[in-house]
């Protein structure tokens, strides 16, 4: 067993240890923001998979704490003049009240309403976003709309390498806590209320606090990725909060497997890397992750993992297995007797 | 001697349909009571609402010496008033001991305190005692319907529960299944003093456990009788 | 210039009696499918961009551009429902996220071959009524199409070729042991629904600007719709779009465009909150 848990974690620690060399094989600058870019939106997807996958709460607003810390990072160094790190300290906070916010809304609601308010909810952010300017003091500019809202950074250009090395650091602390938080004892509650409601209240869970709860956090580290990302790009734009990149997130969560957090962060490093490389238009992008995540969705309805768990398990499953898996698989997720 | 848990005037309404009307009914500490009714007749309403998954359009649930007529299923949970389901919802990814692990944890009186990974102790004995031990790494998804029943009492006992409420929990079992059950709660009731309400249709086996049985019928409590 | 108050109200007549069309095809999805249909908006988008695809080449007419746009999303719909939306309706994630992958996957596939800016389909001259008020021949004819068709499917669902789609939207178990082949049934009613999306979508294309994101505020407005008013009477979704199509033409001429469509978010978020359990659970059945 320890053996075995062991050598599973080597894979991750082989996968650190080559990103940590690709700077040195000297590529360019573009591919080095790929990837650079491509580490923040794992971490999006991975705090998505806190909500979406760990909590089973179908969020399709997760861009608004994302966004939401990017725009709070913006205006609080360019507007308010705030010194860069408590900035981004009170943006993450921010976002983790925003997605309590979201969770003590969504609270009541089964499935597919939580995915739909979530939608609504993120979708007034955007609009919010594209709707309103802001006038710096001093120069008198006018910020916002689709032009977004600069961060001032205190730094002037940042190296790619810096930027690189930096992101890639945030992923491992980021993912290593959520890590962590799906593996504690409210991760475990959460896992239960995703998988039955019902059973997780008669035990005794106040199923409220914690979708709540993990509202907050995935929030949080969500707010944080877009934190970073208003630091790596210099600018909170709209898009930061658009439904696009909510969608995105779910995407990466889906092909890597709900619920296991380090699955969305291989799916997002991958496609993200793979579309952007071959230097696609947006659009295309977006059609690309839609295509991909249908595709998924119509061979592994019930989610990737649980799929391969299927697989791996039938040759040596106990007979008779087969029929309550059925009924487990076909749960509709809201139960009230 | 105080009631443990009492009802009084306890009616409800689907709609046009009304399915209680005025019921009451108390159990004593460590008492054992049962409740019959046939089909159709508002046991699991009766039970809903006496477990809090429902609230009565009138009337008032007690529990020792406590209103809780609007407390919902999980601070009554927490107050020791455990139910089981007719028909389990399992956690179809959790493990059978991550499933008790999470009653453990919620259970207790006071929150917030998680119990650590290897802390083995209450998880592993509830296990042993339901007969759960040898599939506790099984995702609950996988288990047959006998295991089913036997993880819900696990998960009804992991909070000490001071009132078990068991809606038709023997109802198709196999008879080893049914004989280890009842033996178990025979046991809960004789060493820990729980008090229990079982809901069921089967005259004999209420008798041999219960030393009250309640019947339900036409919306009220028709026949109270002493076994 | 006279109070705009008149102009205002006609047009959200007419806008709110087509998108009436596209809300009871919702319904229709939420009750026979039993399926929330995210990617609805989208199809009423297809319909305008058909609408102006016919007009660049010179076929301006509702008369022909409504039906064109039907026939397309109905295959089009017959399409999604057999190939992802009945195999995975049982599943509360794959659902709402499949079916908005769907419609980004429409708006990006608009956005690359008509482009991301605003197109406009010249309607011609419209009459000028009394007081000044321009009443655009689109607009009544659209209006009138989508009433005619409204009316059209409340005898269907009243009268007996009707009668499968009101079994299966009560039991499915008993519509299939009667024999019917409710798996088609479903994917017929998904495809009728998307052709009446799309219908609308056409009716109401000239009346403003036809983009690859157009379809998302009829697609909340029909959410609404279906949230306040369930499934069983037409003519209260009739009224009701009505309502919220003068509502939203209101907020759009005195606040601006935008927030009419932040309105029927704001309606969205705030019907959820406060009526959680106000709606029918969609596909999964409670024991």
């Amino acid at each position: 067993m320890r053996n075995a848990a062991a050598f599973r974690g080597g894979w991750p620690a082989a996968g650190i240890g080559l990103l940590l060399l690709f700077p040195l094989s000297s590529p360019d600058a573009f591919f080095l923001d790929v990837f650079t870019t491509g580490f923040l939106l794992a971490a999006f997807a991975a705090s998505w998979d806190v909500v979406g996958g760990v909590s089973g709460q179908i969020t399709l607003g997760h861009a608004f704490p994302f966004g939401v810390a990017a725009y709070a990072c913006a205006l609080l160094t360019s507007l308010a003049g705030w010194p860069l790190p408590l900035a981004v300290a009170a943006a993450v906070l921010l976002a983790a009240a925003v997605g309590a916010g979201i969770g003590a809304l969504s609270a009541p609601l089964a499935g597919p309403f939580v995915a739909l308010l979530t939608l609504a909810l993120g979708e007034i952010a955007h609009e919010a976003a594209v709707g309103n300017t802001f006038f710096s003091g001093p120069g008198g500019y006018a910020w916002g709309g689709e032009g977004g809202i600069p961060v001032a950074l205190p730094w002037r250009d940042a190296s790619p390498f810096s930027s690189y090395y930096a992101a890639l650091a945030f992923l491992c602390l980021a993912s290593y806590g959520m890590l962590r938080f799906s593996r504690s004892g409210a991760g475990l509650i959460l896992r239960a209320i995703a998988g039955s409601p019902i059973t997780a209240q008669a035990s005794g869970v106040p199923i409220a606090r914690y979708k709540r709860l993990g509202f907050a956090v995935g929030s949080a580290f969500a707010g944080a990725a877009g934190a970073g990302f208003a630091l790596h790009v210099g600018r909170a734009t709209a898009t930061d909060l658009s439904l696009e990149l909510s969608f995105q997130a779910a995407t990466f969560a889906a092909v890597g497997g709900r619920g296991t957090i380090v699955g969305p962060i291989v799916a997002a490093l991958v496609l993200h890397v793979l579309f952007q490389g071959l230097s696609l238009p947006p659009s295309a992008r977006v059609l690309l992750y839609a295509l991909t995540l249908l595709v998924t969705l119509r061979f592994f309805p019930g989610g990737v993992v649980g799929t391969a768990r299927d697989l791996a398990s039938r040759p040596g499953g106990k007979e008779g297995a087969r029929s309550p898996r059925r009924r487990g698989r076909n749960r509709s997720g809201e139960g009230t007797p | 001697m105080n009631a443990l848990l009492s009802a009084e005037g306890i009616t409800k309404s689907f709609g046009a349909t009304q399915v209680l009307s005025g019921i009451a009914l108390s159990v004593a500490p460590g008492e054992p009571v049962g409740l019959f009714g046939p089909n159709g007749s508002g046991k699991t309403t009766l039970v809903n609402i006496l477990s809090g998954l429902l609230l009565p359009d009138a009337g008032a649930v007690r529990f020792d010496g406590k209103e809780i007529t609007r407390l919902p299923i999980d601070a009554r949970y927490r107050l020791g008033i455990a139910r089981t389901f007719q028909i389990p919802h399992p956690y179809p990814a959790l493990s059978v001991r991550e499933a008790v692990r999470v009653a453990l944890d919620a259970g207790k009186r006071k929150e917030g305190e998680g119990t650590r990974e290897d802390e083995e102790g209450p998880a592993e004995d509830l296990l042993a005692r339901t007969g759960l031990f040898n599939q506790r790494f099984l995702p609950c998804a996988r288990l047959s319907q006998g295991c089913l029943r036997r993880l819900e009492f696990a998960r009804a006992l992991a909070c000490r529960p001071k009132l078990l409420i068991l809606d038709e929990i023997f109802s198709a079992l196999s008879a080893a299944d049914e004989g280890d059950l009842t033996a178990l709660l025979r046991a809960a009731n004789r060493d820990d003093g729980t008090a229990f309400l079982l809901v069921s249709h089967n005259p004999p086996l209420l008798k041999s456990l219960c030393r009250r049985i309640l019947v339900l019928d036409e919306r009220r409590i028709v026949r109270e009788r002493t076994t | 210039m006279t109070s705009p108050l008149p102009q205002v109200l006609l047009d959200g007549l007419f806008a709110g009696g087509t998108y009436a069309l596209m809300a009871a095809g919702m319904a229709l999805i939420l009750g026979v499918v039993k399926v929330i249909n995210l990617s609805h908006g989208a199809f009423f988008t297809l319909g305008a961009y058909v609408a102006y695809a016919l007009a660049e080449r010179g076929i301006v007419s509702p008369i022909a551009a409504a039906p064109i746009a039907a026939v397309i999303a109905f295959a089009f719909g017959v399409f999604l429902a057999k190939s992802f939306v009945n195999p995975v309706r049982n599943h509360p994630f794959a659902l709402p996220v499949g079916t908005l992958a769907c419609a980004l996957l429409f708006e990006q596939a608009a956005q690359m071959a008509w482009g991301p800016h605003p197109l406009s389909i010249e309607a011609g001259a419209p009459w000028i009524g009394p007081g000044g008020l321009v009443i655009r021949r689109w607009g009544v004819i659209a209006f009138l199409s989508s009433a005619a068709l409204l009316g059209g499917l409340k005898w269907l669902l009243s009268a007996r070729p009707g009668l499968p789609l009101r079994l299966i939207a009560e039991d499915e178990e008993i519509a299939g042991s009667l024999g019917m082949d409710v798996e088609a049934i479903r994917y017929l009613t998904f495809g009728g629904a998307c052709a009446m999306a799309a219908a609308a979508g056409a009716l109401l294309s000239p009346s403003g600007a036809v983009t690859p994101t157009m379809g998302r505020a009829p697609l909340l407005l029909s959410l609404v719709v279906v949230i306040v008013a369930g499934m069983d009477s037409v003519a209260v979704i009739f009224l009701l779009s009505i309502g919220l199509g003068i509502f939203g033409n209101a907020c759009a001429w005195f606040l601006s465009p935008q927030w009419s469509y932040v309105a029927l978010l704001a309606a969205v978020c705030l019907l959820l909150s406060t009526r959680p359990a106000g709606i029918v659970v969609p596909a999964g059945r409670r024991d």
